[in-house]
């Protein structure tokens, strides 16, 4: 066995975070809603992993999980076999402190301060770090913009004397200045156009080759992810519906979900495997099943049956595939026939 | 060409050689645009932030930022000439001459009067409607929009509403007063896919019903290519390329709507290269001889920046400004 293929098998045994079943809550009485419910996840270290869905699905409730900024009722986040998420106190500030997990957001011109300069804010994870001497500063603080593709010059410039594409590079070089071992993009390409949008998606697919950093990107744009994600998760009201390999969910997807996002998407070539026609509930079809127990998508999925009542399980359908449908074997012959 | 042809509808907007200065005529932002939208058409705009496009349809509806002004060229409506508008003579036009949605549909509403009021106001204010038949008209509006339960959203502030469901809503402001045109900046951008796919059938189904024309602005190619019949590529301030829909996206001759295409990774699955087009687009207001995009195209030559370059007619319907669209070269760049 050579060594790569060694630490791969390694790998495989420890995945770098790990979340268990995690249901979250937000709000308190009557307010309370539950976010996510049952949400079970691993990344390894090199991978890139594309998580997806609408609004109000818990995409970014999962970020925030992560990284310690919600807290789950029920199950645990564990980061390098460390249950983070059961952290409390000065462990966990500790924790947070080193700066293990990034966070990076949509819209840099919101999450960037306006008044400091692109080092001062690039630098500040190393300050929080308890780095004082501004002599050490200085130069990382040029080599992770020099990671992003930024020169020198960028590094006395405000965001707002900056343009967009080069804002969202400045976020991801202060992501980088506090040496990660995780990254977490939350729509980080939403606001870009398209040249731009490849170029960043192109900048974290380098990250992810030359670091072997593992980068979790959050976006509702399916098919931008489709260049760089090695795992797609889908995530619809709070539940998985379906992770797998991207090859294989976008050539054949296994809940009627994941195949009404890809229908969905705009296209300049006609290459999507059903039509929005076959994938939506139509006059006709008997009414799904209610209840607080039944499967999250039953009220807009046209396969819906009595079985349907009951929330199915994610169940894995094949190497690294899992979906949670209870009709994922029958629905897509029964779409075509639509 | 065929003689053959069914006349062409009326043509309803009509912008010629348009210019808009911005930051208060220290530089000009749209230079020369010139097009047409027919009734019963619809007509994408397209291009990077920062290309005109949105001043351009700003300028049309007599909308435009302050600071930004008509520096040139004329601008009608079914034959009127409304390039000196006055403000009074606007507001009679829209609303019952065109209509217009745009991004964010929660900032055009107010937060604490319900939809029903704001629907049947406009109804009242624009064509005198009585207040009980007022509401009529809006639940009818709604229920045209495609928004089930219409009684019950009148009665809903806009905060009670999901974001596709207020767009319903300003779409059906929009018609409340029926428009010949339609004026879209950008309005699925910030909603889901799925609604997204939702809001353009709703804008295509308009179209075949009411005949109802539609100027339509958005940064996204593939959702232009799947709405519009033509479309119009803006690049730095210019129309480089138009054209009808399927002439653009299957023998596109501008440089840039060649290379558009290629970044236009949307609904496109299969894994590949994340293609970019190298380089920056120039400043507004930038002062360049010849070609805009020169600095940027692959195929570039000293003829390209020698002087002005002028559209030339390629196909039917079908301009592009680029001084080698003329000949006949067969494809610029390689697929």
């Amino acid at each position: 066995m050579t060594a790569v293929e060694e630490t791969a098998v390694e790998e495989q045994a420890a995945p770098l975070l790990e979340v268990e079943s995690v249901d979250v809550v937000l709000g308190r009485g009557w307010r309370a809603a539950q976010v996510l419910s049952d949400v079970s996840l691993k990344v390894w270290p090199g991978q890139i992993i594309g998580l997806v869905g609408e609004t109000g699905s818990g995409k970014t409730t999962l970020a925030r999980t992560v990284v310690g900024l919600a807290d789950p009722r029920h199950g645990r986040v564990l980061f390098n076999g460390v249950p983070i998420s059961e952290l409390r106190g000065r462990a966990r500030r500790a924790e947070r402190r080193q700066g293990h997990v990034q966070l990076i957001f949509q819209d840099p011109l919101r999450s960037l301060d306006p008044d400091l300069t692109v080092a001062e804010i690039v630098g500040e994870p190393l300050r929080i770090r308890g780095e004082r001497d501004p002599a050490r500063i200085r130069p990382r603080v040029l080599a992770a913009l020099e990671q992003v593709g930024l020169d020198a010059t960028a590094a006395d410039r405000t965001p707002g004397q900056i343009s967009g594409g080069q804002r969202q590079r400045v976020s991801i070089a202060r992501a980088l200045a506090a040496e990660p071992r995780l990254l977490i993009c939350d729509e980080p390409v939403s606001a870009l156009d398209a040249s731009t949008r490849n170029h960043v998606l192109r900048l974290l697919d380098e990250l992810r080759g030359s670091l072997g950093l593992p980068i979790v990107v959050i976006s509702h744009d399916l098919s931008s992810l489709a260049g760089i994600a090695d795992r797609i998760v889908v995530l619809y009201r709070g539940r998985i519906v379906e992770d797998g390999p991207v090859g294989q969910v976008f050539t054949a997807p296994r809940h009627p979900y994941t195949a009404l996002l890809m229908a969905s998407a705009p296209s300049v070539r006609h290459d999507r495997p059903f039509t929005l026609g076959q994938l939506r509930r139509a006059e006709g079809d008997p009414a799904p099943p209610e209840g607080p127990g039944a499967c999250v998508f039953a009220a807009r999925c046209p396969f819906a049956v009595a079985a349907c009542a009951a929330q199915p399980p994610l169940q894995t359908i094949g190497d690294q595939w899992s979906v949670a449908c209870h009709r994922h074997q029958e629905w897509a012959p029964l779409a075509r026939a639509r | 060409m065929s003689n053959d042809r069914q006349p062409l509808p009326e043509e309803l907007l009509r912008l010629d050689d348009l210019h808009v200065s911005v930051h208060d005529g220290a530089a000009t932002a749209v230079r020369g645009v010139s097009l047409s939208v027919r009734a019963g058409e619809i007509v994408g705009l397209v291009g990077e932030s920062g290309s005109g496009k949105t001043l351009t349809c700003r300028a049309a509806l007599g909308v435009l930022p302050a600071g930004c002004a008509v520096q040139g060229g004329t601008l009608s409506f079914a034959g009127r000439d409304l390039t000196a508008l006055s403000r009074r003579g606007w507001e009679r036009v829209h609303g019952s001459q065109m209509g217009a949605v745009f991004q964010d549909p929660a900032s055009y509403l107010n937060p604490s009067i319900t939809v029903g009021h704001q629907l049947a106001e406009v109804l009242r204010v624009k064509q005198g409607v009585p207040r009980r038949a007022a509401r009529r008209r809006a639940a009818q509006l709604c229920a045209a929009v495609g928004l089930r339960d219409p009684e019950r959203v009148l009665d809903q502030i806009p905060a009670e509403l999901s974001g596709g469901m207020l767009q319903r809503v300003m779409i059906a402001i929009a018609i409340s007063c029926e428009p010949r045109l339609l004026v879209a900046d950008e309005p699925t951008t910030a909603l889901d896919v799925t609604i997204q796919a939702e809001v353009l059938e709703l804008i295509q189904r308009l179209r075949d019903e009411r005949g109802l024309a539609v100027l339509f602005v958005s940064h996204d190619l593939a959702v232009v290519t799947q709405l519009c019949d033509r479309i119009a590529v803006f690049y730095a301030g210019e129309i480089v390329e138009s054209g009808p829909t399927r002439e653009i996206a299957e023998r596109p001759r501008h440089p840039y709507t060649q290379a558009l295409l290629r970044v236009a990774s949307v609904g496109d699955f299969g894994r590949r290269e994340l293609e970019v087009i190298p380089g920056q687009p120039p400043q507004v207001g930038a002062d360049i001889t010849g070609c805009r995009f020169a600095a940027r195209c692959p195929v570039a030559e000293p003829a390209c920046r020698a002087g002005e370059v002028e559209p030339v007619l390629v196909g039917d319907r079908h301009q592009a400004r680029c001084v080698k669209a003329g000949r006949r070269v067969g494809e610029l760049v390689s697929r």
